[in-house]
């Protein structure tokens, strides 16, 4: 019984298609309100054109996302196929302390309240105690819904880095003066590169996860004082 | 957590038994007098010391790290422990920079600092680390601070030397500054710099610069992150926010001595709003 169980889990025929509802920008969380520091890349000059923009995305993508959210979000995933919540709630607070700015915490506290009550108001009762919690970040939760939807560590995280690049290149659309296509020429190239990536953070060691971005960390902090802004970090 | 491994693997043995690199602990304990803090458990293995503490301006207790081989090797395993206990107020600092030397046939040199405070202040102002092209490093600072404790620290870096157009083009870094609050994790900042590197150049990485320090200072508030922001120090190379109420400032310059200024400029900014004293800078900064 345990076996069939295991292989329903494996092949179960609605995982990609909630993997498609937990990443959708439809998903009410929120998330296009925030760009993580790249209104400030803009402001400051740095990300002016396609280019320019292409190669702060898969930058930060490459040297923080995947070595630092996706690892946490891997362990966080595994905790939560293994219902061990403590070991989740560990990891989120690890994330959230590695968020080097105010705006990025309020931000992916934000997130992880919101996906929190959405997963609450689709049935998923665990979620419950996280609509309000000091250490709730997007990630956990995100790691929640996609365990408890049966879909498997590595598609979560091709899923979530594929949101992430997603939501990027929507707010470098709002910031500068480039058209759908341009957001879809960026995206097209960034979406070969997820795979890879998510292969190596699952190989991870504890001590091998960093970043290696500390200007966008200072772009975020300084977004905290910029005198116009169209998101919240 | 991050040499744990490590620390089993050299740990254990001798610095006798290891002709490549040098295995030194160093241990400090400091306890309230009545009228001062005193360096009250003092314990060395191999070459990491302090000199004989001296108070420069009253209760605080001053302490100048000495690491007598004047730079760090491959292989090297240096390992720092303090404990401060209720109601004390340490200052440690180091008289010149830690070079940090190229690393030979891919072998790491571990750095392990732990600062442990209960009910206690201290001041972590340890001059920078200059990490020669080619170093592999692994370094961790972990500072354990509960609700009563009030904590102001830095940890400044410079990959190559730019006085000798030395870029770091090779090696492999790993900086952690850990900050945990009762026991739970505060601030967890681990950056990787690896030699030659596109974060060296890119504008979300070191943006072309070579010397990056970060400040983080205890309990703080949104008034401590204005004054602090008010010094209007280099918007292109400052900056400052609050997490969880932790003041966190990062800098990021061309060299280490614009770098130091800096958050010298920081520190004597917070040092009377945090710790109600006045801004003395350590003499052995200027010498």
């Amino acid at each position: 019984m345990r076996m069939i169980e295991s292989q329903r889990a494996e092949q179960d025929p609605l995982a990609l298609l909630r993997l498609c509802q937990l990443v959708s920008p439809a998903l009410p969380v929120g998330a296009y309100n925030f760009s993580q520091g790249l209104e400030y890349a803009v402001h400051a000059g740095w990300v002016h054109d396609e280019a320019t923009t292409q190669s702060w995305v898969l930058g930060i993508a490459r040297h923080t996302v995947a070595t630092l959210d996706l690892p946490l979000l891997i362990r966080m995933h595994d905790a939560w196929s293994r219902d061990n919540e403590n070991q989740a709630r560990y990891w989120s607070a690890y994330l959230l302390a590695s968020r080097e700015t105010e705006e990025l915490r309020a931000e992916e506290r934000h997130l992880g309240r919101s996906l929190a009550k959405v997963l609450v108001s689709l049935g998923m009762s665990d979620a419950g105690p996280w609509c309000r919690h000091e250490q709730a970040s997007y990630a956990c939760l995100f790691a929640l819904a996609a365990a408890r939807w049966l879909v498997s560590a590595e598609q979560a995280g091709q899923g979530y880095l594929w949101a992430w690049c997603e939501n990027q290149v929507l707010a470098a659309l709002k910031l500068l003066p480039l058209g759908q296509s341009a957001g879809q020429r960026m995206l097209n190239e960034l979406l070969p590169c997820i795979p890879s990536l998510v292969t190596a953070a699952t190989r991870l060691a504890d001590e091998e996860i960093s970043m290696a971005s500390p200007s966008h960390g200072m772009a975020s902090a300084w977004h905290e004082t910029q005198y116009t802004r169209l998101f919240r970090s | 957590m991050i040499a744990d491994s490590t620390l089993q693997s050299t740990g254990s043995t001798s610095p006798m038994t290891i002709p490549q690199g040098w295995y030194a602990r160093l241990q400090l304990g400091f306890t309230a007098r009545e009228h001062c803090t005193v360096l009250s458990h003092r314990q060395h293995a191999g070459p990491l010391l302090v000199q004989r503490p001296f108070y420069p301006e009253g209760a605080p207790c001053h302490v100048y790290l000495i690491h007598p081989p004047g730079g760090v090797v491959a292989g090297d395993h240096i390992e720092l422990n303090a404990s401060l206990a209720s109601g004390t107020h340490a200052v440690i600092t180091t008289p010149a920079a830690t070079k940090f030397y190229r690393a030979a046939h891919g072998r790491q040199a571990v750095i392990e600092q732990h600062l442990q405070l209960n009910e206690a202040t201290l001041e972590w102002l340890p001059q920078e680390s200059i990490f020669f092209n080619g170093t592999a490093v692994r370094m961790r600072t972990r500072i354990d601070l509960d609700k009563s404790s009030r904590f102001i620290g830095w940890e400044m870096a410079c990959y190559g030397r730019r006085a000798s157009r030395e870029t770091f083009d090779e090696g492999d870094l790993h900086q952690a500054l850990e900050v945990w609050l009762a026991g739970k994790p505060l601030l967890l900042d681990h950056l990787r710099i690896q030699g030659g590197h596109e974060m060296q150049q890119a504008k979300w990485g070191l943006n072309g610069r070579s010397a990056l320090g970060s400040l983080v200072a205890y309990p703080a508030t949104t008034a401590d992150v204005s004054a602090v922001r008010d010094l209007a120090l280099d918007v292109q190379a400052f900056s400052c926010t609050l997490v969880d109420g932790a003041l966190l400032c990062r800098c990021l310059c061309t060299d280490g001595a614009e770098l130091k200024a800096m958050l010298q400029q920081v520190w004597a900014c917070l040092r009377p709003r945090l710790l109600d004293r006045p801004a003395v800078p350590p003499r052995i900064w200027v010498t």
